[in-house]
């Protein structure tokens, strides 16, 4: 299969590039541990409905007794309601991950926007623009991020917008940056001068440089969108009938298991956010540098 | 920057997962000397107005009634009216005379007598000044004139007959004081320290969300009280004021949980009471909230205007399991309004769980159900309710995801949303709401927990001036609490009240379905005993008076010092052998680096 048309050899090249990436990436051996969890988790919680029963969920299904310590019949104990903790775990990793990536979508999105519009208009644009990303670096994420879940109607898009839209500065500098030093190449200059517009170079130049950069910044921004949301929520601003690891931490606080002494209701979703947490944070820097060839050692 | 707030981040999570709550050591509370017998005490709830006339949250009232004695007292065995600065009192034989007889040689707490003059002030400012009825209108509303011909006599003329007249919880205000501040009483705050009261005790201090600290009234017409100071410490949660209770922080916590009050059962050095609680915690459904000049406000589901999905509602709802469960068992499944604890007056009428019931009473009302088993509402929507509930309550999640349950099975799916308890007030206040959960506490005098649900209760248009617990507004409830209020004969009067509160269950605009027990722990190492309300089996705090607080015995000197001392010499201990650990290592380091050297 040795096609000639340009098209052909760019999707060989970055097919070949990739596979680059891939091998490099496979030599970073706590990236590939934290792959490997991260694919277990993503799994399991994806598979939740087909290996459990919801109804567990339900209070009014709930068997067990109040705050039961790890037996045979609920491996990680019961809540004060006599759900099983294992079965609010496995379900909460489901409402965890999707705030978690939902919210990076937004904030990423927002940010790559911001960033290459910054770095590849210049003039009044960027100094609009740049003044907006200050703006939203300067104030404390966690405190604006309450507030507007206060203020938005309560439920799990609330909590992503909240994330979402307080957690993006970062990225638009890192996004400008690596505009800035892309469309400072000869190879931009002669695109300019073989008459292409805003839309061709961005598209087809800044974009496809740009985004391995922000693919690997999304893997450590899903981490902390992870962290956000399960601050908000042990604050008690999530949605309490879509139980995240959060919600679980604060149902536990509001309910007395600390005083109780129940450890099984707290470590576990205390430990499944730093557990997935790190696995998003390794892979990202592995990911990270590989793609990026300040990071990469030579 | 961001690596940094990734690490605050985890740090919380950390403290989260490791089971150290989330505690603000606001204003952690300090170890008194020896010799001066404090009470500190741990709260949950803030403070929202230390002005008599405007309080009337919980927090509030129990602060208000240390702080001001009122004309009348509620016994401490059974709650009956005892003498308070009234020593004695008789009523006309026309029924609406009562003259008071005000004790003689009582002073405030800046020395100036206490005279009938001061409660025909307080009275008087009442019925002329809106903002004066703010919190206990309902007691005044049926006063006609309140004159003091002397320093020892009350008169009170009422419009009709009146049987609240011994249970009318007003704080009484000295009036050499109080007269100054009558023009701008909506922003009177009431903090010039020290607040001059009547009270056991006077209010010396107080910072937001941090603590309020009272002194013994030396003044005080029953005497000093055994305490010479009681502190009130604010806390984030009841974790929290668990564990300062446990480590010696504070001396008396309540309102603790299920799972607290069990673990603080076997603790050495503390006692706990379980106490009958005076409360009820009821489901508030939105009638189509409306303002008193009828002026409908909020946005609450039309549907719900029909008593039919109400009552429906209603039959959905299982308060055996909801105490089971929520509460751990430590509550009475709730029947009717007025908690079993006040039994002359509660109707004990018990309400059927019963979901096919409930799905007949819908199906007969034409909620139809559609295509995917949900209801419609009569017009042919989707019928769907919003739950509030107050996040800082431990049982309103999981009574949410009950009833959420429950009524999914009638085909409502229900939307719970927990929020702050000061945003429940105005989403509430402004009628906002489909669903919500509510609690008050109760009197031994049910008159203003039944004034809640009269027409008269309802908001203005800017959703003030109004105590309205439901919005409820019914002509016939409105006529049997006009008839109570009015009934001097008890057995007459009782009949009615429990006539009002079958109304009250038949509109099914408020569904009561629990009255927690209060959970209570105190240090027994500093404080032998504390007065209970009613007594045995009552509350220490958040009584209809002032006895627990007034009462409370310490311990004898010896044992009072408990955990902190040891801690403290056990910390100097460990920490002289550390320092001395060091010290020899240094020295013993350095002796041979200059051997070394010398060699």
């Amino acid at each position: 299969m040795t096609s000639t048309t340009p098209a052909a050899i760019t999707w060989r090249r970055r097919r070949a590039a990739a596979a680059t990436v891939w091998r490099q990436f496979l030599r970073d051996r706590g990236g590939v541990i934290g792959l490997a969890v991260l694919v277990l988790i993503i799994g399991l919680a994806l598979l939740a409905p087909v290996l459990t029963d919801a109804a567990g969920l339900d209070p009014t299904q709930a068997t067990g007794g109040r705050l039961q310590p790890p037996s045979g019949t609920y491996l990680l104990g019961t809540d004060e309601l006599g759900r099983s903790v294992l079965l609010q775990l496995w379900w909460g990793a489901r409402i965890s991950l999707l705030v978690g990536v939902l919210a990076t979508l937004v904030s990423v999105g927002i940010g790559t926007l911001f960033g290459v519009a910054t770095a590849h208009f210049g003039g009044w644009v960027a100094a609009v623009l740049t003044r907006a990303t200050d703006f939203f670096l300067v104030l404390p994420s966690l405190v604006l991020a309450i507030a507007l879940s206060t203020v938005l109607d309560r439920g799990i898009f609330a909590i992503v917008l909240a994330i979402g839209v307080t957690s993006w500065p970062t990225t638009a500098r890192l996004v400008r940056a690596q505009t800035l030093s892309v469309e400072s190449r000869p190879y931009i200059e002669r695109a300019w001068a073989l008459g292409a517009g805003h839309l061709h170079v961005i598209g087809r130049h800044v974009l496809p440089a740009v985004l391995p950069l922000v693919f690997a910044n999304t893997t450590l921004t899903v981490a902390s969108s992870i962290i956000a949301e399960s601050t908000l929520s042990f604050l008690g601003l999530g949605d309490p009938s879509a139980a995240s690891w959060g919600t679980m931490l604060n149902s536990a606080m509001l309910s007395g298991a600390v005083t109780f002494g129940a450890w099984w209701y707290l470590l576990p979703p205390g430990l499944a956010i730093a557990v997935i947490v790190l696995a998003f944070m390794v892979c990202g820097r592995a990911l990270e540098s590989v793609l990026n060839p300040r990071l990469r050692e030579r | 920057m961001r690596m940094r707030r990734i690490g605050v981040c985890l740090a919380v999570a950390a403290c989260a997962a490791l089971g150290t709550p989330a505690v603000t050591g606001v204003g952690a509370p300090q170890a008194h000397a020896a010799d001066s017998k404090v009470l500190r005490v741990a709260v949950t709830t803030a403070v929202a107005s230390l002005n008599p006339f405007l309080a009337y949250h919980q927090a509030d009232t129990e602060i208000g009634r240390m702080m001001y004695e009122f004309l009348t007292a509620y016994d401490q065995t059974d709650q009956h009216p005892v003498p308070g600065l009234a020593e004695s009192w008789q009523v006309g034989t026309d029924k609406l005379t009562w003259t008071f007889k005000i004790r003689q040689g009582m002073k405030w707490s800046d020395d100036k007598p206490i005279t009938a003059k001061d409660v025909a002030f307080t009275y008087n400012l009442m019925l002329t000044n809106a903002v004066a009825r703010t919190a206990n209108g309902n007691f005044v509303s049926n006063f006609d004139t309140v004159t003091a011909p002397d320093d020892t006599t009350l008169v009170v003329r009422t419009k009709q007959p009146q049987a609240t007249m011994l249970a009318l919880d007003v704080p009484i205000v000295p009036e050499h004081v109080w007269a100054s501040k009558v023009d701008k009483l909506v922003n009177y705050t009431n903090l010039d320290f020290p607040v001059v009261g009547s009270g056991p005790f006077t209010l010396v201090d107080y910072k937001p969300d941090q603590y309020v600290k009272l002194k013994a009234n030396p003044n005080f017409w029953r005497g000093k009280a055994t305490v010479d100071e009681v502190d009130f410490y604010h806390y984030d949660n009841t974790d929290a004021a668990a564990q300062a209770l446990i480590k010696g922080d504070v001396d008396l916590v309540s309102k603790l949980t299920a799972a607290q009050f069990d673990t603080l059962k076997g603790k050495d050095g503390i006692t706990t009471n379980k106490a009958v609680g005076r409360r009820f915690n009821d489901l508030i459904i939105n009638p189509g909230a409306q303002t008193n000049t009828r002026q409908p406000i909020g946005d609450g589901n039309p549907a719900l205007r029909d008593v039919k999905l109400r009552q429906a509602i209603a039959q959905a709802i299982d308060a055996k399991t909801l105490v089971d469960k929520s509460y751990g068992g430590y509550a009475e499944p709730g029947s009717s309004y007025i908690p079993p604890v006040f039994s002359k007056w509660s109707t004990n009428q018990q309400r059927t769980f019963d979901l096919a019931a409930a799905n007949r009473t819908l199906d007969e009302a034409g909620y139809r159900k559609g295509p995917d088993g949900k209801r419609l509402d009569k017009e042919g929507k989707p019928l769907t309710l919003r739950l509030i509930g107050d996040s800082g309550q431990p049982t309103d999640n999981p009574n949410g995801q009950y009833l959420k349950s429950w009524l999914g099975q009638l085909g409502i799916p229900v939307d719970v949303q927990l929020v702050s308890g000061d945003k429940l007030g105005d989403v509430t206040t402004a009628g906002n709401y489909d669903l919500s959960f509510s609690t008050w506490g109760v009197n031994p005098d049910p008159d203003a927990v039944l004034t809640l649900q009269t027409c008269a209760a309802l908001p203005d248009a800017e959703g003030k001036s109004g105590t309205t617990e439901t919005f409820t507004c019914d002509e016939q409830y409105d006529q049997l609490y006009k008839a109570q209020l009015s009934e001097l004969d008890e057995g007459k009067r009782v009949q009615e009240v429990k006539q009002a509160q079958q109304r009250l269950a038949e509109l099914a605009t408020s569904v009561t379905f629990a009255y927690p027990d209060q959970l209570e722990a105190y240090r027994s190492d500093r404080f032998s005993s504390f007065a209970v309300q009613p007594n045995p089996g009552g509350v220490i705090t958040g009584q209809n008076g002032y006895w627990g607080y007034y009462k409370a015995v310490p311990a004898a000197a010896g044992t009072s010092s408990g955990v902190t001392p040891t801690g403290l010499v056990i910390g100097i201990v460990v920490a002289v052998v550390v320092v001395a650990g060091v010290v020899l290592l240094v020295v013993s380091r350095r002796r041979k680096s200059t051997a070394d050297e010398r060699e």
